[in-house]
């Protein structure tokens, strides 16, 4: 009998850090503090597989985000990342004055990859 | 945007082997016999933990005790995933030519023959054994990953990651 094995080794490849655009919210919505960008899935850049997640969460006084929810997905490799960067991402906490809106606010995570020239 | 300094290109690579190991198999069902042929078996299980050197001697060895051909056949394909895994391509595509020439559905070596080609810039003849690879095993994890790395040989890529706040808030009850 041929028993196969079949293994990959993998020699730590360096996750590059990925080009990030930001595209700022509307005026009146809470503005963010910390953003923490998520890591494109190496399976996903490796098929060369592109997608957009767009996560919807709260966002307390304190300017924690809870609630984190997936609200639209084009592909389900991307999910998780989304999730937990906007989970790691903080808001600029409330004034005393100011009130915490009942709305939930939407992050929309577009994963691109983009064609390298080689200088 | 378009044009980024490609540092990454030169980071370690994922390589990428397939090993075949053989075990002994008893006439009779409830007997349970150890491997045919020592030698290969622990060699396999060497470059499975990822020791080249002692996974190489030993299959060696295994080649040469070989009784049967098929043995000898798993035992080059080993030795081929060895020499690569040694970064000794040359070697290895010598191996992989041998079982190949022997068995041309033998997806495991086209792999890993590409795998020893794109390593030595060979391109076109590594693209020529991904798809012969592909055509025989087209959803073997090792062959996805030798032509990603083809794919990151000829057509780099970087991550670029939008993030969009303009999507006006919803209400609460939407969800």
């Amino acid at each position: 009998m041929i028993a196969a094995g079949i293994m990959v080794f993998s020699v730590a490849l360096a996750q590059e850090e990925p080009i990030v655009e930001y595209v700022p919210g509307d005026e009146g919505e809470r503005r963010p503090l910390h953003t923490v960008v998520p890591a494109y899935p190496e399976e996903a850049r490796r098929a060369r597989v592109e997608g957009e997640v767009e996560v919807c969460f709260k966002v307390d006084r304190e300017g924690k985000t809870s609630r984190v929810a997936v609200r639209r997905s084009t592909n389900r490799a991307f999910e998780k990342p989304a999730r937990d960067a906007v989970r790691a991402s903080t808001y600029r906490p409330l004034l005393k004055d100011e009130e915490l809106s009942g709305i939930k606010t939407c992050r929309t995570f577009r994963f691109h990859l983009a064609s390298v020239t080689i200088d | 945007m378009n044009k980024v300094t490609t540092q990454w290109l030169t980071c370690p690579v994922v390589v990428c082997l397939c090993l075949a190991a053989s075990v002994g198999q008893g006439q009779e069902s409830k007997t349970v016999l150890g491997p045919t042929n020592p030698d290969l078996y622990y060699g396999a299980e060497a470059l499975l933990a990822g020791d080249g050197e002692e996974g190489v001697r030993l299959t060696l060895l295994g080649v040469k005790r070989a009784a049967n051909s098929r043995d000898r056949i798993t035992g080059m394909s080993n030795l081929c995933a060895g020499y690569i895994m040694l970064e000794q391509y040359e070697i290895g595509l010598s191996y992989c030519d041998q079982v190949l020439a022997k068995n041309e559905q033998h997806w495991r070596s086209y792999s890993n023959r590409a795998l020893a080609y794109l390593k030595l810039g060979r391109l076109e003849e590594t693209e020529a054994d991904l798809q012969k690879a592909e055509a025989i095993a087209p959803n073997a994890r090792t062959v996805k990953v030798v032509r990603s790395m083809l794919l990151d040989a000829t057509n780099p890529v970087a991550p670029l990651i939008v993030i969009d706040d303009r999507r006006q808030a919803v209400d609460d009850d939407e969800e």
